[in-house]
Protein backbone atom coordinates (compact mmCIF):
# COMPACT_ATOMS: atom_id res chain seq x y z
CA UNK A 1 0.00 0.00 0.00
CA UNK A 2 0.65 3.39 -0.73
CA UNK A 3 2.82 5.00 2.21
CA UNK A 4 0.49 8.35 2.28
CA UNK A 5 -2.64 6.33 2.05
CA UNK A 6 -1.97 4.83 5.44
CA UNK A 7 -2.43 7.55 7.53
CA UNK A 8 -5.43 9.08 8.89
CA UNK A 9 -8.77 7.11 8.49
CA UNK A 10 -9.24 4.22 6.15
CA UNK A 11 -11.56 4.25 3.86
CA UNK A 12 -13.03 2.59 0.77
CA UNK A 13 -10.45 0.95 -0.90
CA UNK A 14 -7.85 0.72 1.85
CA UNK A 15 -10.07 -0.74 4.49
CA UNK A 16 -8.89 -3.83 5.83
CA UNK A 17 -11.28 -3.67 9.04
CA UNK A 18 -12.88 -7.06 7.96
CA UNK A 19 -9.66 -8.75 7.66
CA UNK A 20 -8.81 -7.87 11.28
CA UNK A 21 -12.36 -9.17 12.52
CA UNK A 22 -11.72 -12.28 10.44
CA UNK A 23 -7.93 -12.81 12.29
CA UNK A 24 -9.54 -12.03 15.27
CA UNK A 25 -12.30 -14.57 15.17
CA UNK A 26 -9.63 -17.01 13.52
CA UNK A 27 -7.72 -16.65 16.89
CA UNK A 28 -10.71 -16.78 19.04
CA UNK A 29 -11.57 -20.01 17.40
CA UNK A 30 -8.23 -21.76 17.82
CA UNK A 31 -7.98 -20.52 21.48
CA UNK A 32 -11.33 -22.46 22.34
CA UNK A 33 -10.56 -25.69 21.03
CA UNK A 34 -7.23 -25.96 22.65
CA UNK A 35 -8.96 -25.30 25.64
CA UNK A 36 -11.38 -27.69 25.19
CA UNK A 37 -9.14 -30.42 24.48
CA UNK A 38 -7.22 -28.98 27.77
CA UNK A 39 -10.61 -29.34 30.23
CA UNK A 40 -10.90 -33.17 28.81
CA UNK A 41 -7.07 -33.92 29.41
CA UNK A 42 -7.50 -32.20 33.16
CA UNK A 43 -11.02 -33.95 33.70
CA UNK A 44 -9.63 -37.34 32.90
CA UNK A 45 -6.18 -36.85 34.84
CA UNK B 1 3.51 -10.25 -18.63
CA UNK B 2 1.11 -11.07 -21.28
CA UNK B 3 -2.04 -12.95 -20.29
CA UNK B 4 -2.39 -16.12 -22.83
CA UNK B 5 1.73 -17.11 -22.16
CA UNK B 6 1.17 -20.99 -22.73
CA UNK B 7 3.35 -23.75 -21.51
CA UNK B 8 5.54 -25.12 -23.98
CA UNK B 9 3.68 -28.45 -26.32
CA UNK B 10 6.59 -30.25 -25.02
CA UNK B 11 6.84 -29.26 -20.96
CA UNK B 12 3.16 -29.76 -20.99
CA UNK B 13 3.22 -33.06 -22.02
CA UNK B 14 5.12 -33.99 -18.86
CA UNK B 15 3.82 -32.22 -16.35
CA UNK B 16 0.66 -33.84 -17.73
CA UNK B 17 1.84 -37.17 -17.70
CA UNK B 18 2.53 -36.72 -13.78
CA UNK B 19 -1.13 -35.37 -13.76
CA UNK B 20 -2.64 -38.60 -15.26
CA UNK B 21 -0.68 -40.65 -12.54
CA UNK B 22 -1.52 -38.69 -9.41
CA UNK B 23 -5.89 -39.15 -10.27
CA UNK B 24 -5.14 -42.83 -11.09
CA UNK B 25 -3.76 -43.05 -7.90
CA UNK B 26 -6.69 -40.86 -6.61
CA UNK B 27 -9.25 -43.10 -8.04
CA UNK B 28 -7.73 -46.83 -6.80
CA UNK B 29 -6.88 -45.49 -3.36
CA UNK B 30 -10.07 -43.53 -2.83
CA UNK B 31 -11.74 -46.69 -3.47
CA UNK B 32 -9.76 -48.76 -0.90
CA UNK B 33 -10.93 -45.84 1.48
CA UNK B 34 -14.27 -46.76 0.79
CA UNK B 35 -13.90 -50.47 1.62
CA UNK B 36 -11.99 -49.25 5.05
CA UNK B 37 -14.85 -47.09 6.27
CA UNK B 38 -17.27 -49.69 4.96
CA UNK B 39 -15.14 -52.34 7.20
CA UNK B 40 -15.36 -49.88 10.31
CA UNK B 41 -18.97 -49.86 10.12
CA UNK B 42 -18.86 -53.61 11.45
CA UNK B 43 -22.03 -54.02 8.42
CA UNK B 44 -19.30 -55.27 5.75
CA UNK B 45 -15.99 -57.68 5.53
CA UNK B 46 -13.48 -57.78 3.04
CA UNK B 47 -13.99 -60.70 0.61
CA UNK B 48 -11.56 -63.98 -0.16
CA UNK B 49 -9.71 -63.13 3.33
CA UNK B 50 -8.02 -59.51 2.05
CA UNK B 51 -6.55 -58.16 5.29
CA UNK B 52 -7.52 -54.80 6.34
CA UNK B 53 -3.37 -53.91 6.48
CA UNK B 54 -3.34 -54.31 2.54
CA UNK B 55 -6.17 -51.73 1.87
CA UNK B 56 -4.57 -49.40 4.85
CA UNK B 57 -1.39 -49.81 2.86
CA UNK B 58 -2.60 -49.46 -0.39
CA UNK B 59 -4.58 -46.26 0.72
CA UNK B 60 -2.28 -44.75 2.62
CA UNK B 61 0.55 -44.91 0.09
CA UNK B 62 -0.94 -43.90 -3.37
CA UNK B 63 -3.09 -41.11 -1.66
CA UNK B 64 -0.44 -39.96 1.09
CA UNK B 65 2.50 -40.99 -1.11
CA UNK B 66 2.10 -41.33 -4.73
CA UNK B 67 -0.74 -38.97 -5.62
CA UNK B 68 0.77 -35.82 -3.99
CA UNK B 69 4.39 -36.23 -5.09
CA UNK B 70 3.39 -36.93 -8.81
CA UNK B 71 0.51 -33.91 -9.16
CA UNK B 72 2.92 -31.72 -6.66
CA UNK B 73 6.14 -32.16 -9.27
CA UNK B 74 3.92 -31.89 -12.51
CA UNK B 75 2.12 -28.70 -11.02
CA UNK B 76 5.77 -27.25 -10.25
CA UNK B 77 6.72 -28.25 -13.89
CA UNK B 78 4.05 -26.53 -15.74
CA UNK B 79 4.49 -23.44 -13.08
CA UNK B 80 8.23 -23.10 -13.41
CA UNK B 81 8.07 -23.40 -17.59
CA UNK B 82 4.94 -20.79 -17.54
CA UNK B 83 6.71 -18.17 -15.23
CA UNK B 84 10.41 -18.77 -16.07
CA UNK B 85 10.46 -19.98 -19.82
CA UNK B 86 9.95 -23.14 -22.15
CA UNK B 87 12.48 -25.73 -20.42
CA UNK B 88 16.10 -26.56 -22.32
CA UNK B 89 15.97 -30.15 -23.95
CA UNK B 90 18.36 -31.44 -20.78
CA UNK B 91 16.13 -30.53 -18.40
CA UNK B 92 13.60 -31.92 -19.95
CA UNK B 93 14.77 -35.09 -20.66
CA UNK B 94 15.90 -35.45 -16.76
CA UNK B 95 12.19 -34.24 -16.28
CA UNK B 96 11.53 -37.41 -17.87
CA UNK B 97 13.90 -39.52 -16.14
CA UNK B 98 12.30 -38.41 -12.84
CA UNK B 99 8.97 -39.28 -13.86
CA UNK B 100 10.12 -42.87 -15.26
CA UNK B 101 12.05 -43.95 -11.86
CA UNK B 102 9.34 -42.50 -9.83
CA UNK B 103 6.28 -44.70 -12.01
CA UNK B 104 8.27 -47.64 -12.06
CA UNK B 105 9.05 -47.22 -8.35
CA UNK B 106 5.47 -46.81 -7.40
CA UNK B 107 4.55 -50.01 -9.41
CA UNK B 108 7.12 -51.51 -7.75
CA UNK B 109 5.81 -50.45 -4.26
CA UNK B 110 2.43 -51.23 -5.15
CA UNK B 111 2.76 -55.09 -6.53
CA UNK B 112 4.04 -55.70 -3.25
CA UNK B 113 1.57 -54.36 -1.23
CA UNK B 114 -1.31 -55.97 -3.19
CA UNK B 115 0.07 -59.57 -3.13
CA UNK B 116 0.36 -58.77 0.77
CA UNK B 117 3.76 -58.78 1.79
CA UNK B 118 4.22 -54.94 2.71
CA UNK B 119 1.04 -54.82 4.84
CA UNK B 120 3.32 -52.15 7.19
CA UNK B 121 1.55 -49.01 6.38
CA UNK B 122 2.88 -45.87 4.50
CA UNK B 123 4.61 -44.94 7.41
CA UNK B 124 6.54 -48.51 7.22
CA UNK B 125 7.23 -48.36 10.73
CA UNK B 126 9.98 -51.10 12.08
CA UNK B 127 9.79 -53.79 13.21
CA UNK B 128 7.19 -54.40 11.01
CA UNK B 129 9.07 -55.83 7.66
CA UNK B 130 8.14 -55.48 4.69
CA UNK B 131 9.18 -57.38 1.63
CA UNK B 132 12.80 -56.09 0.13
CA UNK B 133 10.84 -55.08 -2.90
CA UNK B 134 8.70 -52.44 -1.33
CA UNK B 135 11.81 -50.67 -0.05
CA UNK B 136 13.24 -50.25 -3.15
CA UNK B 137 10.63 -49.16 -5.13
CA UNK B 138 10.26 -46.26 -2.40
CA UNK B 139 13.89 -45.53 -2.89
CA UNK B 140 12.86 -45.43 -6.73
CA UNK B 141 10.10 -42.84 -5.87
CA UNK B 142 12.56 -40.61 -3.73
CA UNK B 143 15.32 -40.91 -6.51
CA UNK B 144 13.17 -40.01 -9.10
CA UNK B 145 12.29 -37.06 -7.19
CA UNK B 146 15.74 -35.63 -6.73
CA UNK B 147 16.27 -36.03 -10.50
CA UNK B 148 13.03 -33.74 -11.01
CA UNK B 149 14.19 -31.53 -8.01
CA UNK B 150 17.66 -30.71 -9.58
CA UNK B 151 16.04 -30.17 -12.99
CA UNK B 152 13.89 -27.59 -11.56
CA UNK B 153 17.18 -26.37 -9.98
CA UNK B 154 18.79 -26.16 -12.80
CA UNK B 155 16.68 -24.57 -15.11
CA UNK B 156 15.89 -21.21 -12.18
CA UNK B 157 20.18 -21.36 -12.08
CA UNK B 158 19.97 -20.66 -16.11
CA UNK B 159 17.11 -18.44 -15.44
CA UNK B 160 19.16 -16.04 -12.56
CA UNK B 161 22.21 -16.32 -15.10
CA UNK B 162 20.03 -14.60 -18.03
CA UNK B 163 18.01 -12.08 -15.63
CA UNK B 164 21.18 -10.85 -13.16
CA UNK B 165 19.84 -8.56 -10.85
CA UNK B 166 16.37 -9.44 -11.10
CA UNK B 167 14.19 -11.01 -8.34
CA UNK B 168 12.71 -14.56 -10.04
CA UNK B 169 9.15 -15.19 -10.86
CA UNK B 170 7.15 -15.69 -7.18
CA UNK B 171 6.20 -18.70 -8.62
CA UNK B 172 9.18 -19.97 -9.41
CA UNK B 173 10.88 -18.89 -6.59
CA UNK B 174 7.91 -21.10 -4.06
CA UNK B 175 8.56 -24.18 -6.54
CA UNK B 176 12.53 -24.07 -5.64
CA UNK B 177 11.79 -23.34 -2.37
CA UNK B 178 9.73 -26.75 -2.08
CA UNK B 179 11.94 -29.05 -4.12
CA UNK B 180 14.71 -27.33 -1.21
CA UNK B 181 12.38 -28.88 1.27
CA UNK B 182 11.27 -31.93 -0.17
CA UNK B 183 15.67 -32.66 -1.14
CA UNK B 184 16.55 -32.04 3.04
CA UNK B 185 13.99 -33.78 4.24
CA UNK B 186 14.18 -36.83 2.12
CA UNK B 187 17.89 -37.38 2.81
CA UNK B 188 16.39 -38.56 5.85
CA UNK B 189 13.81 -41.63 5.04
CA UNK B 190 16.51 -42.59 2.20
CA UNK B 191 18.89 -42.73 5.14
CA UNK B 192 16.78 -44.99 7.12
CA UNK B 193 15.80 -46.99 4.34
CA UNK B 194 19.32 -47.53 2.53
CA UNK B 195 21.11 -47.92 5.67
CA UNK B 196 18.73 -49.77 8.20
CA UNK B 197 15.35 -51.15 6.56
CA UNK B 198 16.38 -52.23 3.00
CA UNK B 199 19.62 -54.63 4.54
CA UNK B 200 17.36 -55.63 7.61
CA UNK B 201 15.09 -56.78 4.88
CA UNK B 202 16.90 -58.57 2.40
CA UNK B 203 18.97 -60.85 6.19
CA UNK B 204 22.11 -58.82 5.72
CA UNK B 205 21.99 -57.80 9.44
CA UNK B 206 19.60 -59.49 11.73
CA UNK B 207 18.39 -56.34 14.12
CA UNK B 208 17.32 -53.33 13.62
CA UNK B 209 17.20 -49.89 15.79
CA UNK B 210 13.68 -49.10 15.91
CA UNK B 211 13.89 -45.66 17.39
CA UNK B 212 16.40 -44.74 15.53
CA UNK B 213 14.30 -45.67 12.41
CA UNK B 214 11.43 -43.84 13.57
CA UNK B 215 13.26 -40.51 14.29
CA UNK B 216 14.98 -40.88 10.58
CA UNK B 217 10.85 -41.55 9.30
CA UNK B 218 9.69 -38.46 11.16
CA UNK B 219 12.50 -36.15 10.48
CA UNK B 220 11.22 -36.71 6.67
CA UNK B 221 7.60 -36.99 7.87
CA UNK B 222 6.47 -33.64 9.21
CA UNK B 223 7.90 -31.96 6.41
CA UNK B 224 6.50 -34.03 4.11
CA UNK B 225 2.91 -32.42 5.24
CA UNK B 226 4.47 -29.29 4.17
CA UNK B 227 5.67 -30.66 0.83
CA UNK B 228 2.04 -31.04 0.44
CA UNK B 229 0.57 -27.69 1.43
CA UNK B 230 3.20 -25.09 0.03
CA UNK B 231 1.95 -26.28 -3.37
CA UNK B 232 -1.23 -25.69 -2.00
CA UNK B 233 0.36 -22.17 -0.64
CA UNK B 234 1.32 -21.51 -4.19
CA UNK B 235 -2.51 -21.94 -5.64
CA UNK B 236 -3.65 -18.95 -2.52
CA UNK B 237 -0.76 -16.58 -2.87
CA UNK B 238 0.38 -16.20 -6.86
CA UNK B 239 -2.95 -17.99 -8.69
CA UNK B 240 -6.00 -17.21 -6.56
CA UNK B 241 -6.18 -13.59 -6.87
CA UNK B 242 -6.22 -13.74 -10.44
CA UNK B 243 -8.60 -15.86 -10.60
CA UNK B 244 -10.96 -13.56 -8.79
CA UNK B 245 -9.61 -10.04 -10.94
CA UNK B 246 -7.61 -9.09 -7.45
CA UNK B 247 -3.86 -8.43 -6.75
CA UNK B 248 -1.08 -10.62 -4.75
CA UNK B 249 -1.25 -8.62 -1.51
CA UNK B 250 2.01 -8.82 -0.98
CA UNK B 251 5.12 -10.82 -2.94
CA UNK B 252 7.66 -9.93 0.06
CA UNK B 253 5.39 -11.79 2.39
CA UNK B 254 4.70 -14.68 0.13
CA UNK B 255 8.67 -15.45 -0.46
CA UNK B 256 9.04 -14.54 3.80
CA UNK B 257 6.80 -17.21 4.71
CA UNK B 258 7.84 -19.73 2.52
CA UNK B 259 11.40 -19.37 3.92
CA UNK B 260 10.10 -19.45 7.25
CA UNK B 261 8.10 -23.02 6.55
CA UNK B 262 11.29 -23.80 5.03
CA UNK B 263 13.00 -22.98 8.66
CA UNK B 264 10.51 -24.47 11.04
CA UNK B 265 9.09 -27.62 9.07
CA UNK B 266 11.83 -29.59 9.54
CA UNK B 267 13.92 -29.82 13.04
CA UNK B 268 10.27 -30.67 14.80
CA UNK B 269 9.60 -34.16 13.80
CA UNK B 270 9.49 -35.04 17.34
CA UNK B 271 6.34 -33.86 17.73
CA UNK B 272 4.98 -37.16 15.97
CA UNK B 273 7.31 -38.94 18.55
CA UNK B 274 5.91 -37.03 21.80
CA UNK B 275 4.71 -40.40 23.48
CA UNK B 276 7.49 -42.24 22.65
CA UNK B 277 10.10 -43.45 25.64
CA UNK B 278 14.20 -42.85 24.61
CA UNK B 279 13.92 -39.41 24.00
CA UNK B 280 15.00 -36.90 26.80
CA UNK B 281 11.61 -34.65 27.07
CA UNK B 282 13.96 -31.23 26.82
CA UNK B 283 14.44 -31.77 23.07
CA UNK B 284 10.87 -32.83 22.71
CA UNK B 285 10.02 -29.45 24.31
CA UNK B 286 12.67 -27.56 22.30
CA UNK B 287 10.72 -29.43 19.04
CA UNK B 288 7.50 -27.96 20.22
CA UNK B 289 8.48 -24.34 20.50
CA UNK B 290 10.05 -24.83 17.17
CA UNK B 291 6.44 -26.55 16.22
CA UNK B 292 4.68 -23.66 17.43
CA UNK B 293 6.60 -21.28 15.34
CA UNK B 294 5.08 -22.47 12.17
CA UNK B 295 2.05 -20.45 13.58
CA UNK B 296 3.74 -17.54 12.31
CA UNK B 297 4.08 -18.34 8.56
CA UNK B 298 0.35 -20.03 8.86
CA UNK B 299 -1.05 -16.83 10.39
CA UNK B 300 0.63 -14.86 7.75
CA UNK B 301 -1.06 -16.57 5.32
CA UNK B 302 -4.37 -16.46 6.35
CA UNK B 303 -4.14 -12.93 6.81
CA UNK B 304 -2.68 -12.44 3.54
CA UNK B 305 -5.50 -13.97 2.10
CA UNK B 306 -8.40 -12.08 4.14
CA UNK B 307 -6.70 -9.33 2.81
CA UNK B 308 -6.88 -10.21 -0.75
CA UNK B 309 -10.12 -11.07 -0.58
CA UNK B 310 -11.53 -7.93 1.10
CA UNK B 311 -8.96 -5.82 -0.91
CA UNK B 312 -11.08 -7.20 -4.15
CA UNK B 313 -14.52 -6.77 -2.49
CA UNK B 314 -13.93 -3.46 -2.02
CA UNK B 315 -12.30 -2.19 -5.15
CA UNK B 316 -15.84 -3.50 -6.69
CA UNK B 317 -17.92 -1.72 -3.96
CA UNK B 318 -18.62 -3.58 -1.00
CA UNK B 319 -19.72 -2.32 2.41
CA UNK B 320 -19.58 -3.48 5.92
CA UNK B 321 -17.15 -4.96 7.82
CA UNK B 322 -17.63 -8.88 5.42
CA UNK B 323 -19.63 -7.21 2.96
CA UNK B 324 -16.42 -8.32 0.48
CA UNK B 325 -17.25 -12.13 0.80
CA UNK B 326 -20.36 -11.28 -1.59
CA UNK B 327 -18.33 -9.71 -4.18
CA UNK B 328 -15.99 -13.00 -4.81
CA UNK B 329 -16.99 -15.12 -7.77
CA UNK B 330 -18.83 -18.15 -6.13
CA UNK B 331 -19.42 -19.84 -9.34
CA UNK B 332 -16.45 -20.32 -10.45
CA UNK B 333 -14.91 -23.86 -9.42
CA UNK B 334 -11.30 -22.31 -10.26
CA UNK B 335 -12.32 -20.25 -6.95
CA UNK B 336 -14.44 -22.09 -5.31
CA UNK B 337 -12.81 -25.28 -4.42
CA UNK B 338 -9.30 -23.53 -3.48
CA UNK B 339 -11.57 -21.31 -1.04
CA UNK B 340 -13.47 -24.22 0.48
CA UNK B 341 -9.65 -25.97 1.23
CA UNK B 342 -9.22 -22.67 3.19
CA UNK B 343 -11.86 -22.64 5.20
CA UNK B 344 -11.27 -26.11 5.97
CA UNK B 345 -7.95 -24.98 7.30
CA UNK B 346 -9.34 -23.86 10.06
CA UNK B 347 -10.32 -26.28 12.09
CA UNK B 348 -7.24 -27.98 10.54
CA UNK B 349 -4.97 -25.60 12.10
CA UNK B 350 -6.79 -25.76 15.65
CA UNK B 351 -6.24 -29.41 15.93
CA UNK B 352 -3.09 -29.14 15.11
CA UNK B 353 -2.39 -26.91 17.81
CA UNK B 354 -4.17 -29.79 19.98
CA UNK B 355 -1.61 -32.90 18.57
CA UNK B 356 1.21 -30.62 19.23
CA UNK B 357 0.68 -30.12 22.50
CA UNK B 358 2.42 -32.96 24.70
CA UNK B 359 0.01 -33.17 27.39
CA UNK B 360 -3.06 -32.42 24.91
CA UNK B 361 -1.58 -35.57 22.81
CA UNK B 362 -1.89 -37.80 25.42
CA UNK B 363 -5.71 -37.37 24.82
CA UNK B 364 -5.46 -37.97 21.06
CA UNK B 365 -2.64 -40.02 20.25
CA UNK B 366 -3.30 -42.66 17.76
CA UNK B 367 -6.86 -42.31 18.29
CA UNK B 368 -9.08 -42.04 14.97
CA UNK B 369 -9.12 -37.99 15.61
CA UNK B 370 -5.89 -38.05 14.23
CA UNK B 371 -6.66 -39.41 10.71
CA UNK B 372 -9.72 -36.55 11.53
CA UNK B 373 -7.09 -34.09 11.26
CA UNK B 374 -4.86 -35.29 8.42
CA UNK B 375 -8.54 -35.71 5.93
CA UNK B 376 -9.07 -32.24 6.94
CA UNK B 377 -5.14 -30.75 6.24
CA UNK B 378 -4.49 -33.00 3.50
CA UNK B 379 -7.64 -34.90 1.79
CA UNK B 380 -9.51 -31.43 2.18
CA UNK B 381 -7.33 -28.05 2.10
CA UNK B 382 -4.75 -29.57 -0.20
CA UNK B 383 -6.54 -31.80 -2.54
CA UNK B 384 -9.75 -29.32 -2.86
CA UNK B 385 -6.75 -26.65 -4.01
CA UNK B 386 -5.67 -29.58 -6.43
CA UNK B 387 -8.87 -30.05 -7.76
CA UNK B 388 -9.16 -26.73 -8.13
CA UNK B 389 -5.82 -26.05 -10.13
CA UNK B 390 -6.30 -29.10 -11.83
CA UNK B 391 -9.60 -27.52 -13.29
CA UNK B 392 -7.42 -24.62 -15.44
CA UNK B 393 -4.35 -26.45 -15.08
CA UNK B 394 -5.25 -30.06 -16.81
CA UNK B 395 -7.10 -27.67 -19.83
CA UNK B 396 -4.25 -25.62 -20.62
CA UNK B 397 -2.03 -28.23 -21.46
CA UNK B 398 -4.33 -30.41 -23.07
CA UNK B 399 -5.10 -27.23 -25.08
CA UNK B 400 -8.93 -27.45 -24.00
CA UNK B 401 -11.43 -25.34 -22.58
CA UNK B 402 -13.86 -26.22 -19.75
CA UNK B 403 -17.23 -26.22 -20.55
CA UNK B 404 -20.19 -24.45 -18.52
CA UNK B 405 -21.60 -27.66 -17.51
CA UNK B 406 -18.26 -29.10 -16.60
CA UNK B 407 -17.75 -26.06 -14.53
CA UNK B 408 -20.72 -26.46 -12.53
CA UNK B 409 -20.17 -30.64 -11.71
CA UNK B 410 -17.14 -28.97 -10.26
CA UNK B 411 -18.87 -27.17 -8.08
CA UNK B 412 -21.01 -30.17 -7.26
CA UNK B 413 -18.37 -31.94 -6.87
CA UNK B 414 -16.67 -29.38 -3.91
CA UNK B 415 -19.91 -29.66 -2.26
CA UNK B 416 -20.09 -33.49 -2.39
CA UNK B 417 -16.93 -33.27 -1.01
CA UNK B 418 -17.89 -30.99 2.11
CA UNK B 419 -20.32 -32.94 3.16
CA UNK B 420 -18.86 -35.87 2.98
CA UNK B 421 -15.85 -34.88 5.01
CA UNK B 422 -18.14 -33.26 7.23
CA UNK B 423 -19.47 -36.42 8.34
CA UNK B 424 -16.52 -38.56 8.26
CA UNK B 425 -13.51 -36.26 9.61
CA UNK B 426 -16.26 -34.68 11.87
CA UNK B 427 -17.14 -38.25 13.34
CA UNK B 428 -13.29 -39.12 13.45
CA UNK B 429 -13.11 -36.32 15.71
CA UNK B 430 -15.74 -36.93 18.34
CA UNK B 431 -14.59 -40.54 18.05
CA UNK B 432 -11.24 -40.13 19.07
CA UNK B 433 -11.70 -37.87 21.90
CA UNK B 434 -13.76 -41.18 23.08
CA UNK B 435 -10.59 -43.15 23.04
CA UNK B 436 -11.11 -45.41 19.60
CA UNK B 437 -8.00 -46.25 18.04
CA UNK B 438 -6.84 -45.69 14.26
CA UNK B 439 -5.38 -48.19 12.05
CA UNK B 440 -7.60 -50.66 13.28
CA UNK B 441 -10.79 -53.03 11.73
CA UNK B 442 -14.14 -53.34 12.96
CA UNK B 443 -13.71 -54.51 17.06
CA UNK B 444 -16.65 -54.65 20.10
CA UNK B 445 -13.49 -55.23 21.88
CA UNK B 446 -15.64 -58.21 23.57
CA UNK B 447 -18.43 -55.91 24.31
CA UNK B 448 -16.94 -53.52 26.28
CA UNK B 449 -18.99 -50.68 26.55
CA UNK B 450 -16.46 -47.72 25.50
CA UNK B 451 -15.98 -49.69 22.15
CA UNK B 452 -19.83 -50.11 22.08
CA UNK B 453 -19.86 -46.39 22.28
CA UNK B 454 -17.68 -46.02 18.98
CA UNK B 455 -20.30 -47.75 16.94
CA UNK B 456 -22.07 -45.22 15.78
CA UNK B 457 -19.26 -42.59 14.47
CA UNK B 458 -18.43 -45.82 12.73
CA UNK B 459 -21.23 -45.31 10.41
CA UNK B 460 -21.20 -41.92 10.07
CA UNK B 461 -17.86 -42.82 9.26
CA UNK B 462 -19.02 -44.87 6.81
CA UNK B 463 -21.83 -42.69 5.19
CA UNK B 464 -19.40 -39.71 4.76
CA UNK B 465 -16.95 -42.36 3.13
CA UNK B 466 -19.86 -43.34 0.82
CA UNK B 467 -20.17 -39.81 -0.27
CA UNK B 468 -16.61 -39.16 -0.48
CA UNK B 469 -16.50 -41.85 -2.96
CA UNK B 470 -18.73 -40.23 -5.17
CA UNK B 471 -17.02 -37.09 -5.22
CA UNK B 472 -13.63 -38.84 -6.19
CA UNK B 473 -15.89 -40.39 -8.90
CA UNK B 474 -17.08 -37.15 -9.85
CA UNK B 475 -13.39 -35.59 -10.10
CA UNK B 476 -12.30 -38.36 -12.23
CA UNK B 477 -15.06 -37.46 -14.96
CA UNK B 478 -13.90 -34.06 -14.89
CA UNK B 479 -10.49 -34.74 -14.98
CA UNK B 480 -11.11 -36.83 -17.91
CA UNK B 481 -13.34 -34.72 -19.77
CA UNK B 482 -10.65 -32.09 -19.45
CA UNK B 483 -8.09 -34.12 -20.53
CA UNK B 484 -9.73 -35.84 -23.35
CA UNK B 485 -13.00 -34.77 -24.61
CA UNK B 486 -13.18 -30.89 -23.62
CA UNK B 487 -13.93 -28.55 -26.75
CA UNK B 488 -10.52 -27.74 -28.21
CA UNK B 489 -9.34 -23.82 -27.14
CA UNK B 490 -7.39 -22.10 -25.46
CA UNK B 491 -7.27 -21.88 -21.17
CA UNK B 492 -5.55 -19.45 -19.02
CA UNK B 493 -2.96 -20.63 -16.87
CA UNK B 494 -3.40 -17.47 -13.86
CA UNK B 495 -0.55 -15.89 -12.57
CA UNK B 496 -1.10 -12.91 -10.28
CA UNK B 497 0.37 -9.35 -11.12
CA UNK B 498 1.47 -7.83 -7.28
CA UNK B 499 -0.83 -4.68 -6.29
CA UNK B 500 0.78 -1.67 -6.95
CA UNK B 501 2.06 0.53 -4.71
CA UNK B 502 3.32 -2.55 -2.56
CA UNK B 503 6.82 -2.70 -1.93
CA UNK B 504 9.14 -3.93 -3.58
CA UNK B 505 10.68 -7.40 -3.17
CA UNK B 506 14.41 -7.28 -2.24
CA UNK B 507 17.10 -9.62 -3.67
CA UNK B 508 18.29 -10.65 -0.84
CA UNK B 509 15.15 -12.83 -0.49
CA UNK B 510 16.79 -15.10 -2.37
CA UNK B 511 19.81 -15.86 -0.47
CA UNK B 512 19.60 -19.57 -0.81
CA UNK B 513 23.16 -19.87 0.97
CA UNK B 514 21.95 -18.49 3.41
CA UNK B 515 18.20 -20.08 3.91
CA UNK B 516 19.56 -23.35 3.46
CA UNK B 517 22.65 -22.46 6.10
CA UNK B 518 19.68 -21.58 8.89
CA UNK B 519 17.95 -24.42 7.72
CA UNK B 520 20.94 -27.13 8.82
CA UNK B 521 21.80 -25.27 11.72
CA UNK B 522 18.48 -25.50 13.48
CA UNK B 523 18.32 -28.92 12.40
CA UNK B 524 21.61 -29.80 13.68
CA UNK B 525 20.35 -27.88 16.74
CA UNK B 526 17.14 -29.73 17.56
CA UNK B 527 18.65 -33.32 16.47
CA UNK B 528 22.47 -34.04 17.34
CA UNK B 529 22.29 -34.18 20.72
CA UNK B 530 19.21 -36.73 21.13
CA UNK B 531 20.03 -38.31 17.48
CA UNK B 532 23.46 -38.94 19.30
CA UNK B 533 21.85 -40.38 22.55
CA UNK B 534 19.32 -42.94 20.86
CA UNK B 535 22.26 -44.65 19.64
CA UNK B 536 24.78 -44.86 22.49
CA UNK B 537 22.24 -45.95 24.55
CA UNK B 538 20.66 -48.00 22.10
CA UNK B 539 19.00 -51.37 23.20
CA UNK B 540 19.88 -54.71 21.13
CA UNK B 541 17.25 -53.56 18.05
CA UNK B 542 14.44 -55.74 16.97
CA UNK B 543 14.38 -58.76 14.84
CA UNK B 544 11.66 -58.07 11.65
CA UNK B 545 7.93 -59.03 12.05
CA UNK B 546 6.09 -59.68 9.46
CA UNK B 547 2.23 -59.98 10.98
CA UNK B 548 0.29 -61.52 8.04
C1 LIG C 1 -13.11 -41.65 -0.49
C2 LIG C 1 -12.34 -40.87 0.22
C3 LIG C 1 -11.62 -41.34 1.45
C4 LIG C 1 -12.05 -42.20 2.43
C5 LIG C 1 -13.40 -42.88 2.53
C6 LIG C 1 -10.97 -42.35 3.37
C7 LIG C 1 -11.02 -43.12 4.51
C8 LIG C 1 -9.98 -43.38 5.37
C9 LIG C 1 -10.02 -44.12 6.60
C10 LIG C 1 -11.28 -44.75 7.17
C11 LIG C 1 -8.78 -44.16 7.13
C12 LIG C 1 -8.31 -44.73 8.45
C13 LIG C 1 -8.47 -46.14 8.66
C14 LIG C 1 -7.81 -46.62 9.93
O1 LIG C 1 -7.01 -45.90 10.56
O2 LIG C 1 -8.09 -47.77 10.30
C15 LIG C 1 -7.92 -43.46 6.23
C16 LIG C 1 -6.57 -43.30 6.41
C17 LIG C 1 -5.77 -42.50 5.61
N1 LIG C 1 -6.18 -41.71 4.55
FE1 LIG C 1 -8.06 -41.65 3.76
N2 LIG C 1 -9.91 -41.59 2.96
C18 LIG C 1 -10.27 -40.96 1.80
C19 LIG C 1 -9.51 -40.08 1.05
C20 LIG C 1 -8.19 -39.80 1.32
C21 LIG C 1 -7.41 -38.89 0.57
C22 LIG C 1 -7.89 -38.08 -0.62
C23 LIG C 1 -6.17 -38.90 1.13
C24 LIG C 1 -4.93 -38.13 0.77
C25 LIG C 1 -4.76 -37.37 -0.24
C26 LIG C 1 -6.18 -39.83 2.23
C27 LIG C 1 -5.10 -40.15 3.01
C28 LIG C 1 -5.09 -41.05 4.03
C29 LIG C 1 -3.92 -41.46 4.77
C30 LIG C 1 -2.49 -40.96 4.54
C31 LIG C 1 -4.35 -42.36 5.75
C32 LIG C 1 -3.48 -43.01 6.82
C33 LIG C 1 -3.26 -44.45 6.60
C34 LIG C 1 -2.60 -45.05 7.80
O3 LIG C 1 -2.97 -44.75 8.96
O4 LIG C 1 -1.66 -45.84 7.59
N3 LIG C 1 -7.43 -40.36 2.32
N4 LIG C 1 -8.66 -42.96 5.16
CU1 LIG D 1 3.94 -32.97 12.10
Amino acid sequence: MAKEKMKGKATGEDNLKGTLASVFLLGFFLIFTWVSVYYLFLERL
Amino acid sequence: MNEMVKVDRRDAKLALAHIYVAFIALGLGGLAGLLQTLVRSGKFELPANISYYTILTTHGVLLGLVLTTFFIIGFQFAAVSRTAGTFSDRVRFWGWVGFWLMTVGTAITAFFILIGQASVLYTFYAPLQAHPGFYLGLTLVVVGSWVSGFAIFAHYARWKKEHPKQVSPLLTFMAVANMILWLVCSLGVAATVLIQLLPWSLGLVDRVNVLVSRTLFWYFGHPLVYFWLLPAYMVWYAIVPKIIGGKIFSDSLARLSFILFLFFSIPVGFHHQLMEPGIDPFWKYVQVVLTFMVAIPSLMTAFAMFATFELYGRSKGATGLFGWLRKLPWGDARFFAPFVGMVFFIPAGAGGLVNASHQLDQVVHNTIWITGHFHLTLATTVVLTFFGAAYWLVPHLSGRVMTKAMNRLAIIQTIVWVIGMTFMSGSMHFEGLLGAPRRSAFSTYGNSPQALEWIPYQIAQAVGGTILFIGIILVLIIITNLAFFAPKGETEFPVAEVAEGAERTPLAMENWKLWIGITVALILIAYTIPFIDMIQNAPPGSKGYKLW
